[in-house]
């Protein structure tokens, strides 16, 4: 293979080289922007919580949060069947 | 006139304050000043009405040794007495103060017995009677000097000026009084006890805030004198057999008897037991985890700005800033590590659409002007598409309690409504094209930053000038000297930068509101000053400010003045109108009501005279400083020296001459119209591009 030849190849593997790094560059773009936009969302949403010191994190590592949670999901199931059943009962009349 | 001025701290103090005030009046002080914090319960009013002087301050900026020091430069007397709002002098109090200073030449401070009221619990009233009888066992007024007992408490107390000048109350959370006790003596003043200058006082809390008050107290102990206070069983319940035995005797002697005394002795066991208790935890809270801390507090106070154990006690001792440790450390960090290396910058990375930019900010307040030019600009990057996230470096520890969501909603609300991110600290950095420091306490931390691509740093004002010779002045100075590229907010401030420096800067024209600044339909008066009266920022240059109001007040005796940008009264020695803090929409008005605007600074330009301009409002500043760098010798505004004569002077010009007031208030308002955010956006925008090309071309001249 001649010098021209190498040159050449040299100058082609480069110019792959740039454009992947663009490429690259692209997507960190779209993944920031994705990942800000998730962020600033996740904030708007946590602000009372946020407001009231409430790290939910922590509070369900503790010990019978879980069995709490279950016990409250469960109340709220049937609290639900309950006003569900009374609009039936309403409907009816 | 009286040489002493009265100062009382206030809180929801309504209980007592009237009986308070009106036993102050009584005594014949020069001035009553009342430093309001939030009360909820109408002690503001009660003040009023009693004649004092009212000055409200943030609860949040609340502290008993800055509030104090606030409160005295806000009074003029020789002798600056501090009450608590529950300590009610008693008759002969200021009289015997008086003679107090009289003893010696070198006395800075004096102090006086508290009394108990009536209705004070036997335990406390037996300890205020003892304690105090140990000062001065023949009832005669005292000096007290090197070795003797360094107690002083501003529930009573009174300084001479000279010596709380020299001295000054440290910036403590607590104990401020005992530290100046230490401070005074050390420093070679005098302190006086009198028991003529008495106070009727007690802490009638339950017994549980008595305790929780001990814990602070005893906190306060342990950071200022290294108190550490011992607890075991055998000399704790020594302890209680004693107090209680103590306390049986008073009663004895007080004629309290039978089931009453049966009560109260039950209540004195519990009262010494927990007190004991408390006082040795108070005294070991800093190793307490700061949720503890709290609860156990009174004042519920956890200020990391305090010093993690006290300073000891010796003459020569130097408290450390209270603010401020984080500050010294990255800078040492910088020194030690150097800056964080900077990644290469891809070819036409300077030239690209969208870039990620992150903005470092210290913490902020509503109303900061600094933060509200960042985020206007912040938020037009975005509108442009660029990928900005803000990052709240807080120095100070002030926003301690606050979560990022509520920082992000807390800029949205006070300055502009960004969309990116916010965060506090940099535990989730990950990177940027740029990072830009904003002011010079996030520079040491920005450089420490990895993942970048550049660095800028957006100057709002020449900090350095904030300070006098001291370690924060040559922190805000080395912060130009890193290579940051700058991007100043004048043209004068760009050149100060280059030239003295060699910073490399790029400059933007700060924008205005012109939705918000634009003449408004309201009578304007032909007689009406409007000044920009800040105290507490020494760069407006307030006091000369003041004396050019007062030479035009004495020429014209018709003219209204009013003074805004501050939330307390201001002292001035004319009658004045207080407008206090005002939001964009009264700042207009008042812009648009008034016939000449006064806004001095003696480093920067800054916003307010292009709002004033803005809303047809000629203006007056300084010549010198900064202004013609941006509406050169004879632009639309009146300019004049540092002198109170000439600024009196220029103001008369405009107030007199229709013709003169005319042609400014148009030219003001045709100058401004193209100052805008969009603009000023356009300008840092270019700055930014300027340091990845800066960054581009450094890599290319290396070998």
């Amino acid at each position: 293979m001649g010098i021209a030849d190498r040159e050449e190849q040299a100058t082609a593997e480069l110019d792959r080289l740039r454009a992947r790094v663009a490429e690259l560059e692209s997507q960190l773009l779209e993944v920031e922007a994705w990942a800000n936009r998730a962020v600033a969302e996740a904030q708007e949403k946590v602000y009372w919580l946020e407001r009231w010191h409430i790290d939910l994190n922590a509070l369900m590592r503790k010990r019978g949060a879980n069995e709490l949670r279950a016990v409250a999901v469960a109340v709220r199931g049937v609290y639900r069947s309950l006003v569900r059943a009374k609009r039936r009962l309403l409907a009816r009349m | 006139m009286s040489r002493f001025s009265v100062v009382i701290p206030v809180k929801d103090g309504a209980r007592f304050l009237d009986e308070v005030l009106a036993a102050v009046m009584r005594e014949g002080p020069g001035e009553v000043l009342v430093v309001d914090s939030g009360s909820r319960d109408g002690s503001p009013a009660i003040a009023r009405r009693a004649g004092a002087d009212v000055l409200e301050v943030e609860p949040r900026e609340f502290a008993h040794g800055r509030t104090r020091n606030l409160a005295a430069e806000r009074t003029r007397g020789e002798l600056i007495c501090f009450l608590t709002q529950d300590a009610t002098p008693c008759e002969g109090w200021l009289a015997a103060y008086e003679e107090a200073f009289a003893l010696d030449e070198r006395i800075g401070a004096a102090y006086g017995p508290h009394l108990p009221r009536p209705e004070t619990s036997p335990m406390v009233a037996r300890e205020l009677e003892e304690f105090f009888a140990t000062f001065s066992p023949d009832g005669r007024p005292r000096v007290q000097g090197p070795g003797d007992h360094t107690f002083l408490s501003n529930v009573n107390a009174c300084y001479a000026r000279r010596c709380w000048e020299e001295i000054r109350f440290r910036d403590i959370a607590y104990a401020e009084d005992q530290a100046f006790g230490i401070d005074l003596l050390a420093r070679g003043w005098l302190k006086a006890y009198h028991p003529g200058a008495a106070v009727l006082h007690a802490h009638d809390y339950g017994l549980l805030e008595f305790m929780r008050r001990y814990f602070d107290e005893y906190r306060g102990l342990n950071l200022t004198l290294g108190h550490v206070e011992r607890l075991g069983i055998r000399s704790t319940v020594t302890h209680v057999r004693r107090g209680v035995s103590a306390d049986r005797r008073w009663m004895a002697e007080h004629g309290i008897a039978g089931l009453e005394r049966a009560r109260w002795t039950a209540r004195s066991a519990a009262h010494h037991g927990g007190r004991k208790l408390f006082s040795a935890l108070g005294s070991r809270a800093e190793r307490m985890p700061p949720r503890l801390r709290r609860a156990l507090s009174l004042e519920r106070g956890d200020r990391p700005d305090l010093p993690p154990h006290a300073a000891p006690a010796a003459p020569d001792a130097i408290a450390m800033p209270s603010r401020g440790h984080a500050l010294y450390e990255e800078s040492l960090e910088v020194l030690r590590e150097g800056p964080a290396p900077l990644l290469d910058v891809p070819e036409g990375l300077a030239d690209r659409a969208r870039l990620r930019i992150a903005m470092v900010i210290p913490p902020f307040r509503r109303g900061s002007g600094g933060h509200n030019t960042l985020m206007q600009i912040l938020l037009r990057l975005e509108r442009r598409g660029h990928l900005c996230t803000v990052w709240v470096h807080d120095h100070t520890g002030e926003l301690e309690s606050v979560w990022p969501a509520v920082l992000r909603r807390n800029i949205r609300e006070y300055f502009a409504p960004i969309e990116g991110p916010v965060y506090k600290g940099f535990g989730a950095w990950h990177g940027a094209d740029v990072v830009i420091a904003t002011g010079w306490q996030t520079v040491h931390p920005v450089l420490r930053l990895p993942g970048c691509r550049a660095r800028a740093y957006l100057v709002n004002d020449l900090e350095p000038e904030f300070y006098g010779a001291s370690t924060e002045r040559a922190l805000a100075e080395d912060t130009y000297r890193h290579g940051l590229h700058c991007i100043a907010a004048s043209p004068w401030l760009r050149d100060v930068l280059r030239e003295r420096y060699g910073a490399s800067a790029d400059a933007f024209q700060l924008g205005v509101d012109h939705d918000t600044y634009h003449p408004r339909a309201v009578p304007r008066r032909r007689d009406s000053v409007v000044y920009y009266a800040r105290p507490e920022t020494a760069r407006r240059a307030v006091p000369t400010g003041l004396l050019a109001l007062a030479e035009l007040r004495r020429r014209r005796p018709e003219l209204q003045i009013t003074l805004f940008g501050t939330r307390g009264p201001v002292l001035t020695p004319f009658d004045y109108r207080h407008a206090g803090i005002l939001d964009g929409e009264g700042l207009a008005r008042l812009y648009s009501s008034a016939t000449v605007g006064l806004c001095l600074s003696l480093s920067n330009f800054s916003l307010m005279p292009k709002e004033m301009l803005a809303c047809g409002l000629p203006c007056v500043e300084l010549a010198g400083v900064s202004a013609e760098s941006i509406f050169g010798e004879d632009g639309p505004i009146e300019l004049a020296p540092l002198n109170p004569l000439a600024l009196a002077d220029a103001m008369e010009r405009l107030i007199t001459d229709q013709e003169l007031w005319e042609r400014r208030s148009r030219e003001g308002i045709a100058f401004v119209s193209s100052h805008t955010w969009e603009q000023a956006a356009d300008e840092v925008e270019a700055g930014l591009r300027h340091a990845l090309r800066e960054r581009e071309r450094a890599a290319a001249a290396q070998p």
